[in-house]
């Protein structure tokens, strides 16, 4: 785990993501509320419904670009940057929705006597039925669950809570996105006299689970090396000139671990592939100024222990490799986190 | 392999590849959120004609069975009588200022809500006013036995008090305005003796039922008794009978 905590370090690129995505949030609901047919003197339907309207929908295509970004950068490296600065799109997300919901309670639970609160929680009781149904429900569930995720997007809570449970949280952004599909349809799509809305709501859910189906196939098969042969808890992983310099192979292990094999000054090391951050593929990293570096968001481990650079406290396991014959060999016994394991040197090949 | 080149997070500089490709992506964002905005914008469905009507200070009847409702007397564009429903301020019904004056003459003021043939007063004061003259009658002529299909809404956002104050997304608000007291109104998708609007009441001639709130909003058929009082037809039905269509 890391041993200290910055705040969010501010780079230009980031300051400049970051600017794309309000700037493309504040374009999106000007042009929204500015467009609203006219009838006579004013809009058509009620500004507090208009600007509903404009962030409930705004909030719903910036989340369902979020887990488009994800996919993305399995598939293509280049769209890696936008997975780091993926936090900060969402925390914004989490915020717009909170303006549809403020204009909801203010407008449809408001003036009455009853408390806006109860009223949004008991006025519609209808759990029982499709058409009619409470959908609100279904809104306030994806907002408490963004309010979750952006309250707890800060690195702190990652160690805090562990990278296992913190990304078993942050799962949780699929139910949101289920539910906020549930909350349009049943909200509006059933009732509405035109398609606008179900088309794009039919894109978003068009984009975001075959990319998913995409990046999973990827995972379950692109690059992955499975042994040829095995012995004593040994795997056969191949030639060692199939292995590139500075580059990782993923290896399946019997049993369903992987680990990553690493080529660097003509040496090979292996340890665990799943990152201790956030399980990143680590085989599909690169060696950068020495370490290890994650693709996701660039932790570094050292090639001979799997131990993270000072001040950095990550560790992961590592394995034994030898050549064998021409073959490299891999023990399938992962040694505990951190252990040294001397790189394997390739006869007369030192880079 | 000619490999986009390897970007690391922190990183302060990207790869001129990477760079390019990603201002690509940033414009691209940008011009397609633009563009869904404007879809999504120009596409809304017409509310209906349903507007605030300005200040009227209006003298007629009141009746409270099932809801508030002000009888103004005939005139030229109303031969049998003019009914007003009357509703108080926000999401409340007319009742705590209407009971006292069951039967009586009354000049009420406040601001009118329209849509269609069917007003609304959303009351400021009402008193009594004695009659110069007899006030009208407006006992009720039955039209017999009738299946509508229609929807239940809220009189007072269906005639403009919210727009669009009517379908699914309104449907909580619709029960907090008829549970507030707020007259319902039972619009028929096809006319009933001219009109569309029927001011829903129990079987008994009293308010319709809080059970109603479950099919506000939806398509329903139900059956019931209407009668006419003045331009105004009231659909007297078993609400726990309706179904959804
Ligand atoms: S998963 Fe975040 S750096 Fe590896």
């Amino acid at each position: 785990m890391s041993v200290t905590y910055l705040a969010i370090g501010w780079n230009r690129n980031k300051i400049f993501y970051d600017c794309v995505i309000a700037a493309a949030a504040l374009l999106y609901v000007s042009l929204f509320i500015r467009f609203v047919p006219r009838a006579g003197d004013g809009p058509m339907i009620d500004e507090p419904i208009i600007r509903m309207r404009a962030y409930g929908s705004c909030a719903f295509l910036m989340l369902s670009a979020i887990l488009c970004i994800g996919p993305l950068a399995r598939l293509d490296a280049r769209w890696l940057p936008l997975l780091y600065n993926r936090r900060h799109f969402g925390v914004l997300t989490c915020g717009v929705a909170l303006l549809h919901a403020y204009h909801v309670l203010g407008w449809y639970f408001a003036y009455s006597p009853t408390d806006p609160f109860v009223a949004l929680l008991s006025s519609n009781q209808s759990f029982a039925r499709v058409a009619g149904f409470p959908f609100e429900w279904l809104g306030l569930f994806a907002l408490a669950m963004l309010l979750v995720l952006a309250a707890t997007s800060h690195d702190f809570w990652l160690s805090f809570l562990t990278p296992p449970l913190w990304k078993a949280i942050h799962m949780g952004v699929y139910a949101a996105y289920v539910a906020v599909i549930g909350h349009i349809a049943l909200g509006s799509m059933l009732a509405a006299r035109n398609g606008a809305l179900a088309m794009i709501a039919t894109l978003s859910v068009c984009a975001v689970v075959p990319l998913h189906l995409l990046a999973a196939r990827k995972s379950l098969s692109g690059g992955l090396f499975r042994a040829t042969a095995q012995r004593q808890g040994w795997i056969a992983i191949g030639d060692p000139q199939s292995f590139i310099e500075d580059r990782g192979t993923v290896i399946e292990i019997p049993g369903g671990e992987r680990a990553a094999v690493f080529r660097h000054t003509g040496k090979l090391s292996a340890m665990a592939n799943a990152c201790a951050h956030q399980n990143g593929p680590l085989g599909e990293g690169r060696v950068y100024n020495g370490c290890v570096t994650c693709p996701w968001h660039g932790f570094e481990y050292r090639l001979e222990d799997g131990c993270a650079p000072a001040p950095f406290t990550e560790k992961l396991a590592t394995y034994a490799l030898r050549l064998e014959n021409g073959v490299v060999w891999l023990d399938t016994a992962a040694r505990p986190p951190g252990t040294r394991i001397e790189p394997l040197e390739l006869p007369g090949d030192a880079a | 392999m000619n490999e986009p080149s390897f970007f690391v997070g922190y990183a302060a500089s990207l790869p001129a590849d990477t760079k390019s490709f990603l201002l690509k992506v940033a414009a691209g964002w940008v011009f397609l959120m633009g563009a869904l905005a404007l879809t999504l914008s120009v596409a809304t469905d017409d509310p209906g004609d349903g507007h605030f009507a300005g200040d009227a200070v209006l003298t007629g009847l009141v009746t409270n069975a099932p809801y508030p409702v002000l009888f103004l007397p005939p005139d030229a564009g109303h031969p049998l009588g003019h009914a007003v429903l009357l509703a108080g301020d926000g999401k409340t019904g007319a009742q705590s200022q209407s009971l006292s004056l069951e039967g009586k003459r009354a000049k009420a003021s406040g601001y009118m809500l329209k849509r269609g043939e069917l007003d609304m007063l959303v009351l400021g004061a009402v008193s009594a006013e004695p009659a110069a003259e007899p006030s009208a009658s407006f006992n009720p002529a039955p039209l017999g036995r009738w299946r509508v299909t229609g929807e239940i809404c809220d009189g007072k956002c269906y005639t403009g008090g919210m727009r669009p104050g009517t379908g699914l997304a309104h449907k909580a608000c619709a029960n907090l305005c008829i549970a507030g007291g707020a007259p319902p109104v039972f619009v028929s998708a096809a006319p009933v003796e001219g009109s569309i609007f029927l001011l829903m009441a129990g079987p008994d001639g009293g308010p319709a039922p809080q059970g109603i709130a479950d099919l506000a909003g939806l398509p329903v058929q139900v059956e019931g008794d209407i009668e006419r009082r003045g331009d105004l037809l009231v659909l007297k039905a078993d609400w726990a009978r309706a179904k959804e269509e």
